[in-house]
């Protein structure tokens, strides 16, 4: 059985529980009390489907399907306006952030979601040698919707390129390998040890 | 009584010795308001001044007082002299801080000052110095009708205040509608769980205290009397009465819950497993702690919806048009009940607003919400029938969507129906020597006005008034609970406890002969000529407290302890043999006669102004404050309240070549604003009547006019005199001067 | 200050709001001796400072003026102006209470003539305005304050308008040599009734209270409304002095919220829904409000206010807590950022005028309680055995709508009576 269906299986139309047991911070959704200051104060707001207030509603109506394939907690910045303002005390931006993980655990994360997309591509960026490659990490976020798109972007962000090139805030030389950190090796061990140990927590066998 | 010996002291400060000539003002007291003793001051409100006229009252045998110095709202406590009576005759707001300081005016305003010397004279005259009511009932004794929480606490709190209690409790036991809960809404902090009711303790507690009585299955077949003096008949299921004296009277009836057979739309009646709050109690109970079990074919309930306002806060024929107050902090108690026993049990909360007030409210709240209670804000349409249970079919509002659910109870959340008794209204009084008892009332009132309080509104027995929660219309009888409005039991109890300290203070104020509220501490009363009575009624039918009652010959019957001093029933007699011993037709008719009136010659009007004391007396106070001014030809006299002015006044008035009559009364109407409820409406009515009195004498209706005015009507008091004034100059002088 | 004179058998009030006046007034007229003090110059309270009431749209100075009356002609109430709680030692039916009074610089000769006030240049905001007018520094707090006598404020001590003051009295009321004293007395029970001071509109960061000069609080508003108040009686916004006949009511400010008060504070739906009939009092149809909320407490009977006020087309309700506000630079507008929850719909809707309907702050004295006292998480003061004879009335207990108050208050005036019967009893 999926992981996902596990899940689906073992809450059983409790999406509430499912979430609070599931998603860092989640165990805050339930304080909410639908006030809407934290989607009234995200910069993002308009481009959200379903901001945060109503995603905790839906969570409560057990609209599983919908929030977790939803693109709307991709959308957060980490501005921190909400957590700020929210008259329950809510780390809504830690929720946000907790609810994409879990989405994206149970596989159900978009796809082609460009927020979901940049952070993979980080993280993979991240994850090889330890330090962020800027030209390589660049240049596929460029090309992530394909060549033509990506030679195109590459093209209007030319001099911007040549600026940081000129300043030594980027060197060409990182295409070959580039800089990383004094034991990536040993990074990778503990990256790979973590997620054993998150496997754990979270009752989830392989990856 | 001694002879009347008038002093009249004329002060001099705050500028009345320039603005005005004093030395006349005394003579004029001396020689028009036939003052033995007339006085001058220059500063009279001074410790020395004061003394001055203690040491007349004590050496000199002065018993009437008449202070011709400022408005008898200010320095009230240094003119405060015992065994005598005090007129104030209001030199400063009423005339030197109103007319401008002119050289060419000066002899109008010393004309003013003139009038209220002899106004002031004039009163002292026809007053008394109040004696205290004969009638002072000594009893000590609380009655408590209901053995509910707030009947139970209003008998404790009594009690510990060292009074005998009677309860009267119409089921067999104590404990009302809290006792026939599990548990009860937090009442001390932390606001976070279901609590004891307390009720058994309370029970305990009532059972070992000497002090009070309680009477079980018993109501009340009949109440007469007055505080200090009530009399209640008790009788029992068994038929058994006894009669017992109560010096005041707590009316804790409670409510009775909303009947949801009224609401087949929402599932009642359809499916058993829609239940209201009582009967989730009553499983609760049951469940004693374990699983909550539904009650159609006992399955544990591991979905519950818990539907708020169901029949209440709607228009709709046959719901109720207010919120209950509690509904909400019970439902969210009752979804602990599941929660508290399994948490995996679904507990949903459908509501409009949710109503958790003040610091309590919101702490509870926030733990419904921590326990995992979903709070949905939801308007149900319909509960009908699932496949496995009720369906609950509702707009999500913040989803806006059309849904349905399921669960294996729904909840109504139904509101309270006030035991308030029979609306005297609607209900009759039986003749005066006649007797039945209404089995619908609580009380069994005999009194003329019906047999139970009057209700304000849905039912409920509140008082009308904001600032005085307390006030009744039935002097002695205090309701608490949620019989006076909806409340939850917390402040039930706070209540019974306020309600208690009232009925301590009425009959405490009863054994002295004192008034109750708002002219708390008057020791006059109404003395009745029955001589020259005509047994009309008006008196009482009109009273507003309800306070006369009427023998077998229809003669009113005056329950003195009841009354509260308005003046109501003076200003309703038509043959004028009511008064009070400092109050009376008599104590303004001849301060209005007592002016002096210039003839047609002299071109100078007099407009007489018949003020609300509280209300448009202090604004026409603080209109001179400011600097305001209004027309010199005015005389006001401040009243009880409208109700008590008598028309003969008017006539009077008219007849003596008055030119214009300005009524300043209260708000009238659903939000009247009369602290004697209805004066200024009956005002209103009976100058109607004038008009006719008007047309007879051939005069101008114009020359009358009735107002509301507020205590901050400032500005237009004072513009409501001028417009009257220049009416006057347009139809020109009253043809009656001589 | 004539003698006060107290034994185990007085009942102290402290504060003299209207749940401290009542509490004063209902022992008091039960025959028991009553000591009532008030730390500024003048007992009424915040209610005096409204301009109606709900539900009944009475004027609150109309009670008032009953419960003055009550209280001059009462001789067994004392009450002592600009005087505060220093210190409470002892137990239930037997404390000692230390009392500190501040100067007032005029003594009971005063005769409220105004002289004084007519005399002195200098002049001050207006508390009783909440700053939004200007007081002379010799002055009455409003046209019904009691004791019915000037103050002189300090800041003038010392200076020409002083000696003018003194120099302008005729009866030698003003005594510029008083200064600070301290009295001792012991009393059987004690009633506190210090109420609620409106929380602080500035710490609500994103409403720009303290940056847009057209936002203003509920408080504010009601003083607007008097007609000898500071705007005489018309609703004008404070930057230009226009009318303002779009109005923005926004609730919870302050309340329901961890960052700020956690308490729902009772009274604001009620008073915001009051606060829109004064809109279509002044500018009759041509107005708008729109009340910007979480859930309406119109709790209990009173419901069909909030009914009525529903079915008045030009009045809207949106189910949201305002996020920010923002200025319109042009017009001077507060524009109100945030999302109707109901649907979900965002908006950035400009108003002329912005009233926050300010939370209710629990007033404390500002080192604590002058004696160990059983508080809950708020602040509020809880009904515990361990307090003895010390209980609260009105807002310190809650946060209370008038009504509500004034029920407290009778409740604690039984409950001091209480002791002080025991007392009594014990004493013979």
């Amino acid at each position: 059985m999926s992981y996902n269906n596990e899940m689906i299986e073992k809450y059983r139309g409790n999406f509430l529980k499912e979430v609070t047991d599931n998603v860092e911070e989640g165990d805050w959704v339930k304080m909410c009390m639908q006030c809407g200051v934290c989607s009234g104060s995200c910069p993002l707001g308009p481009h959200w489907e379903h901001p945060p207030q109503e995603i905790f509603m839906m969570i409560r109506a057990n609209k599983r399907e919908e929030v977790l394939e939803s693109t709307s907690m991709w959308m957060c910045t980490s501005c921190y306006n909400c957590i700020a303002r929210c008259p329950r005390g809510l780390p809504i931006t830690h929720i946000m952030h907790g609810l994409a993980t879990y989405s994206r655990r149970l596989g159900l994360a978009p796809q082609q979601q460009p927020t979901a997309k940049f952070a993979q591509l980080f993280w993979n960026n991240l994850a090889k040698t330890g330090r962020v490659n800027e030209l390589k990490l660049g240049l596929s976020l460029y090309f992530m919707n394909g060549f033509a798109e990506g030679v195109k972007t590459a093209l209007k962000m030319k001099n911007i390129g040549l600026n940081m090139l000129k300043t030594k805030r980027m060197t060409p030389m990182e295409m070959l390998g580039g800089h990383g950190c004094k034991d990536a090796k040993g990074l990778q061990a503990i990256l790979k040890k973590a997620e054993e140990l998150e496997n754990v927590r979270i009752g989830k066998s392989g990856a | 009584m001694a002879d009347i010996k008038i002093g009249a002291y004329v002060c001099k400060g705050c500028g009345l010795g320039e603005r005005l000539d004093c030395d006349e003002l005394a003579t004029i007291a001396k020689r028009d308001g036939k003052a033995q003793v007339a006085q001058q001051h220059d500063f009279l409100c001074s410790a020395d001044g004061v003394k001055m006229i203690q040491n007349d009252i004590d050496n000199e045998g002065v018993n009437r007082v008449v202070i011709a110095a400022c408005s008898r709202r200010a320095k009230t406590e240094a003119f405060n002299f015992e065994g005598v009576t005090i007129s104030r005759a209001n030199l400063r707001e009423g005339v030197i801080w109103i007319r401008p300081d002119e050289d060419d005016l000066r002899e109008t305003t010393q004309e003013m000052a003139a009038d209220y010397v002899r106004m002031g004279c004039a009163e002292a005259k026809y007053s008394t110095p109040p004696a205290s009511a004969q009638e002072k009932g000594a009893n000590d004794t609380i009655l408590v009708v209901g053995g509910g929480i707030t009947g139970m606490t209003a008998a404790l709190e009594a009690a510990k205040a060292g009074y005998p209690v009677h309860v009267v409790e119409k089921s067999d036991s104590l404990g009302g509608s809290v006792g026939k809960m599990w548990k009860d809404v937090p009442r001390h902090s932390p606001y976070t769980d279901p609590v004891d009711t307390g009720v058994a303790a309370m029970v305990a507690a009532i059972e070992a205290d000497g002090k009070i009585t309680v009477h079980l299955n018993a109501t009340i077949t009949k109440t007469s009397g007055a505080p200090g003096r009530f009399s209640a008949d008790i009788s029992t299921e068994s038929g058994g009465t006894s009669t017992e004296n109560f010096g005041a009277i707590i009316q804790a009836s409670g409510a009775t819950p909303y009947d949801a057979g009224k609401l087949p739309e929402l599932g009642y009646g359809k499916s058993k497993d829609v239940v209201d709050r009582v009967e989730l109690e009553q499983l609760a109970i049951a469940a004693n702690g374990g699983p909550i079990k539904r009650p159609s074919d006992g399955k544990e309930v591991k979905k519950v919806t818990f539907v708020q306002c169901a029949g209440q806060r709607s228009s709709k024929e046959g719901h109720l048009n207010y919120c209950s107050g509690d509904c909400c902090l019970s439902s969210i108690k009752q979804a602990m009940y599941f929660k508290d026993q399994n948490p995996a049990i679904e507990t949903e909360i459908l509501f409009d607003d949710l109503r958790t007030p003040g610091a309590p409210g919101e702490d509870f709240y926030r733990s419904g919400q921590d326990k995992m209670i979903t709070f949905r804000k939801g308007k149900v349409s319909e509960v009908v029938a699932g496949s496995n249970g009720p369906l609950v079919k509702f707009k999500d509002l913040i989803l806006d969507e059309e849904l349905e659910e399921e669960a294996d109870l729904v909840v109504l959340a139904t509101g309270m129906v006030a035991n308030s008794g029979v609306d005297i209204d609607e209900v009759p009084q039986n003749e005066p020597g006649q007797w039945e008892v209404n089995v619908d009332s609580i009380l069994n009132l005999n009194y003329r006005q019906g047999k139970d309080l009057p209700h304000l509104k849905y039912g409920f027995n509140d008082s009308h008034f904001i600032c005085f929660p307390y006030e009744t219309r039935r002097t002695g009888i205090y309701t608490c609970g949620p019989v006076r409005r909806p409340m939850d039991t917390q402040q039930a109890i706070e209540d019974a406890t306020g309600a208690t300290l009232k009925a301590i203070q009425s009959l405490e104020s009863a054994k002295v002969g004192r008034a109750a509220h708002p002219r708390s501490g008057d020791l006059s009363y109404p003395i009745f000529r029955k001589e020259g009575c005509t047994q009309c009624k008006r008196c009482t039918v009109e009273c507003p407290f309800g306070a006369i009652d009427e023998d077998e010959k229809r003669f009113p019957v005056f329950n003195e302890s009841r009354c509260r001093r308005c003046g109501t029933c003076m200003g309703a007699c038509p043959v004028r043999v009511i008064s009070f011993e400092n109050y009376s037709v008599d104590s303004v008719g001849q301060q209005i006669k007592n002016c002096d009136m210039p003839d047609e010659f002299d071109e100078k009007p007099r407009i007489l102004v018949l003020a609300c004391e509280n209300d448009a007396y202090p604004a026409l106070d603080m209109a001179a404050q400011q600097g305001t001014s209004y027309s010199q030809w005015a005389r006001v006299i401040p009243v009880r309240c409208l109700g008590s002015i008598n028309t003969i006044w008017i006539t009077d008035a008219l007849n003596s070549g008055y030119d214009g009559i300005v009524l300043m009364g209260c708000q009238k109407g659903e939000n009247y604003q009369c602290h004697f409820v209805k004066g200024s409406e009956m005002a209103q009515m009976r100058m109607s009547k004038v008009d006719e009195t008007l047309k007879t004498l051939n005069l101008e209706e114009e020359r009358i006019s009735t107002y509301e005015v507020a205590i901050t009507d400032i500005d237009r008091a004072p513009q409501l005199i001028n417009d009257m004034a220049e009416a006057v100059e347009k139809i020109g002088l009253s043809p009656f001067k001589f | 200050m004539s003698e006060v004179i107290a034994t185990n058998q007085t009942i102290l009030v402290v504060g003299g709001g209207i749940s401290g006046m009542t509490a004063a007034l209902e022992a008091a007229e039960c025959g028991k001796q009553v000591i009532l003090v008030e730390k500024n110059p003048s007992i009424g309270g915040r209610v005096s400072q409204l301009y109606k009431y709900f539900p009944k749209l009475c004027h609150p100075k109309c009670g008032l003026e009953i419960n003055l009356r009550r209280i001059k002609t009462n001789r067994n109430l004392h009450v002592m102006a600009m005087t505060e709680v220093n210190k409470i030692e002892g137990e239930a039916g037997n404390y000692s209470v230390t009392l500190h009074t501040r100067p007032r610089y005029v003594n009971e000769n005063c005769t409220a003539c105004g002289a004084c006030g007519e005399a002195v240049e200098t002049e001050f905001d207006d508390e009783y305005n909440y700053g939004l007018g200007k007081r002379k520094g010799a002055y009455r707090p409003f046209n019904q304050s009691y004791p019915e006598r000037y103050v002189l404020d300090p800041a003038i001590i010392g200076t020409a308008d002083a000696d003018k003051a003194k120099a302008a009295c005729n009866y030698e009321a003003i005594d510029l040599d008083m200064g600070d004293s301290e009295t001792t007395i012991t009393v059987g029970a004690i009633i506190w009734a210090t109420g609620w001071k409106p929380y602080d509109a500035g710490k609500i960061q994103p409403y720009g209270y303290d940056r847009y000069k057209n936002v203003i609080t509920s408080v504010e508003f009601e003083r607007m409304l008097d007609p000898h108040g500071p705007t005489g009686g018309k609703i004008l916004r404070p930057s230009d002095g226009k009318e303002a006949k779009d109005v923005a009511f926004i609730q919870c400010a302050g309340s329901r919220d961890l960052n700020h008060l956690k308490h729902c504070s009772r009274i604001c739906c009620m008073a915001s829904l009051k606060q829109t009939t004064y809109l279509r009092e002044q500018y009759g149809d041509d107005t708008k409000g729109t009340v910007y909320y979480i859930d309406i407490r119109a709790i209990d009977r009173i419901d069909d206010f909030y009914q009525n006020v529903k079915n008045d087309a030009n009045i809207t309700f949106t189910k949201s807590k305002v996020a920010s506000i923002t200025e319109d630079r042009e017009t001077g507008n507060p524009v109100l950022h945030g999302v109707d929850t109901e649907g979900y719909d965002r908006y950035s809707n400009p108003h002329e005028l912005v009233v926050l309907a300010i939370g209710m702050e629990p007033s404390v004295p500002a080192d604590g309680f002058p004696m160990p006292v059983v508080l809950n998480e708020e602040g509020f003061v809880e009904l515990d055995e361990a307090n003895g004879a010390f209980f609260a009335a009105g807002c310190s207990a809650d946060a209370l709508d008038v009504n509500r108050a004034v029920q407290s208050a009778t409740a604690s005036a039984l409950r001091a009576i209480q002791v002080v019967n025991r007392v009594a009893g014990a004493e013979g």
